[in-house]
């Protein structure tokens, strides 16, 4: 006698009667397929484009910014970005030392500038920046398009600057760049990088010089900005800690910053997986009906399979196995189209978006997603499988064959 | 004494509470052939499917093979229906989704102490006997009412069970097959030595039994 349900008898029946109703199982696997691809797509896809604006905006700008307050009488001059005092420059880089979730920071000099090639004039922004700060904060090697990165910034005349900003002005590395600074003076430079992070925002005004060229060109000792990497980039506790312990300048973060990426992300999560359910739950109702069908037809089969000695627990394993097998060949099918399509995604070329500058659709392959598109499928089905098995498994012989 | 059913009785609560076994005492032994027979509701399908282990709502005790049958558990009781008990319906009951030896070997593949060529040669050997090896791979609903009522009599005796029920098997067939049933009926119980109890209406059937007992309102009267 089997005492486990999982036997080959058992399993013989279910088949038995799946192949029985090819075309109600086929169409009960295709439901648990579409299913399971249309999440695993619309998953790729959704976090390939969150990932692609988080590496983009996150890693090219820092997650928190501290700026001096500016006065009411600095205010009235709008271009002329305010100052951190030394003292207090380094009275703040004493507290992000000892900081346990600041990974690094860097000193900028931000100042707004006109920018001019031989033959074009742009408003734009000079970072003024310390190579070897700026390194820890930047990989710039990574975005880098041509030329060289932060290193060549030890040469007091180079700037790097964003694509979108070297396609507007007409320069290449090489060429020059005069720059006319709010007190008027002006400077030419030489393009030693160009770089893109992909955002537009981000390659259509940025550029980075020497802090110390620029700090000699503005007639200052003093920096602007101080730019933090933390750790943990959820935990912006020390932007409390330092609104509390200095006075005098203004905090912003990653998220007040970018309020619109953030928000779009969130969007973009519950979409994915609010439509990625709703699917999974029609292709688990599907298999319910099918299966309580079943169940309601073959009322009889199971009655007679009682009377010559399958118990309850066969009769809920004959079906519920049954529901299984739809559910792991749908979820393993849904996996391998949802790679597919994914993967036809990935390789089609898009047009440069006014607000993104990338080649194909970004789309993220992680294995993990793969696992829980085929966990949820299977789940669903063996979910929707269990009560009609369960409905099966109570039916009554004496009842029925009276019935009949 | 293959069963001993003392003092059993049967309530229906529906649609009130009316006692439909009183007090059925019947104790059978191997290589017995018993018919009951009695009017239209008097109880035969009821006392049936309790001797069956279908039904354990009931009062009074019933033995089967020395096992007092309600101490079982409801899986036990499975295999032990699977293994001592054959039944046999009034309505062939075959499973259409399989084939005509698939049937006969369900009980066999539940029970599984034997290999699968070992049960196929004695599955066939058993269609053989009741004339319907020739149809072995059908699908089971390809058949006529006689021959699927042979393969059901193939299906109960597949386990080698001690004891056989049939409530009314031949009530659906026509008097050739009927008395072919009967035959088969006779032969399991003298030449395999097994307990069989009918319930029937053929008159053929308990004039021709080792025990005829007839069912008057839910009580057993010798005849
Ligand atoms: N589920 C039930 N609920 C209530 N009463 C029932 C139920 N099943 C059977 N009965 C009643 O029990 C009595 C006996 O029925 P049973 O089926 O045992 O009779 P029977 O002798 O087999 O009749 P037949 O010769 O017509 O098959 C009948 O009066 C019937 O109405
Ligand atoms: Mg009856």
């Amino acid at each position: 006698m089997s005492k486990h349900v999982f036997n080959k008898t058992n399993l013989f029946i279910a088949l038995q009667y799946l192949t029985a109703r090819k075309k109600q199982s086929l169409l009960a696997v295709i439901g648990v397929l579409l299913g399971v691809t249309t999440f695993i797509v619309l998953i790729n896809f959704m976090t390939g484009v969150n990932d692609f604006l988080d590496d983009a905006v996150f890693n090219g700008s820092p997650d928190i910014t501290i700026n001096a307050q500016s006065s009411p009488e600095q205010k009235s001059r709008q271009f002329q970005a305010t100052n951190i005092s030394n003292e207090k420059r380094v009275a703040i880089d004493e507290l992000l030392k000892k900081h346990s979730n600041v990974a690094a920071f860097a000193n900028q000099v931000i100042s707004p500038a006109i920018l001019t090639s031989d033959t074009k004039q742009f408003p734009g922004s000079l970072n003024g920046i310390f190579p070897k700060q700026e390194k820890k904060m930047v990989n710039l090697e990574r975005r880098l398009i041509k030329g060289k990165g932060f290193q060549s910034l030890s040469q007091k005349n180079n700037i790097l600057i964003g694509i979108s900003l070297a396609k507007r002005l007409a320069i290449d590395v090489g060429d020059s760049l005069k720059i006319i600074l709010p007190n008027g003076k002006q400077e030419t430079l030489k393009v030693s990088g160009i770089f893109s992070f992909g955002i537009t925002t981000i390659d259509n005004v940025r550029t980075y010089m020497s802090a110390n060229t620029l700090q000699t060109l503005l007639n200052k000792e003093t920096i602007t900005d101080i730019h933090i990497k933390l750790k943990e980039r959820e935990d912006i506790t020390v932007k409390t800690f330092l609104a509390n312990t200095v006075s005098g300048i203004s905090i912003g973060d990653w998220k007040e910053n970018n309020k619109t990426i953030v928000i779009g992300n969130k969007v973009r999560d519950i979409l994915t997986w609010s439509i990625s359910f709703a699917l999974l739950l029609v292709a688990g109702f599907g298999i319910y009906n099918i299966l309580n069908n079943t169940v309601i037809q073959k009322r009889k089969d199971i009655a007679v399979l009682k009377t010559i000695g399958y118990s309850s627990r066969d009769v809920i394993f004959i079906f519920l196995v049954q529901a299984i097998i739809i559910g792991l060949l749908g979820a393993i099918l849904g996996a391998f189209f949802g790679y597919g399509i994914s993967y036809l995604i990935s390789i089609t070329s898009l047009d440069t978006s006014d607000f993104i500058i990338v080649d194909t659709y970004p789309i993220n392959f992680k294995p993990s997603y793969y696992l829980l598109g085929v966990a949820f499928g299977i789940l669903t089905t063996i979910l929707s499988g269990y009560f009609p098995s369960k409905k099966a498994s109570i039916v009554d012989p004496v009842t029925i064959i009276r019935g009949l | 004494m293959i069963l001993k059913a003392k003092d059993i009785v049967k309530y229906f609560m529906d649609p009130e509470k009316h006692q439909v076994l009183n007090q059925i005492s019947l104790a059978v032994s191997d290589g017995e052939l018993i018919s009951i027979y009695g009017e239209s509701g008097s109880g035969k399908s009821t006392l049936l499917y309790i001797l069956a282990t279908l039904d354990m709502d009931f009062e009074g005790d019933l033995m089967i093979k020395g096992q007092n049958v309600k101490e079982m558990s409801s899986t036990a009781l499975s295999d032990f229906r699977n293994e001592q008990i054959g039944f046999v319906y009034q309505f062939h009951h075959l499973l259409p989704e399989f084939s005509v030896l698939q049937n006969v070997l369900l009980p066999a593949m539940k029970r599984n102490i034997k290999s699968m060529e070992q049960l196929r040669e004695e599955a066939l050997i058993l269609l053989d006997e009741m004339g319907m090896k020739a149809f072995a791979e059908r699908p089971s609903y390809k058949l006529s009412g006689g021959q699927q009522q042979r393969v059901a009599i193939a299906r109960a005796l597949i386990n080698d069970p001690a004891l056989i029920l049939a409530d009314e098997p031949t009530g659906n067939l026509d008097s050739k097959n009927s008395e072919m049933v009967f035959e088969l009926l006779q032969e399991i119980t003298n030449n395999r030595n097994k307990a069989v109890v009918v319930a029937t209406h053929n008159s053929k059937i308990y004039a021709n039994s080792d025990r005829s007992l007839e069912m008057i309102d839910g009580i057993i009267r010798l005849s």
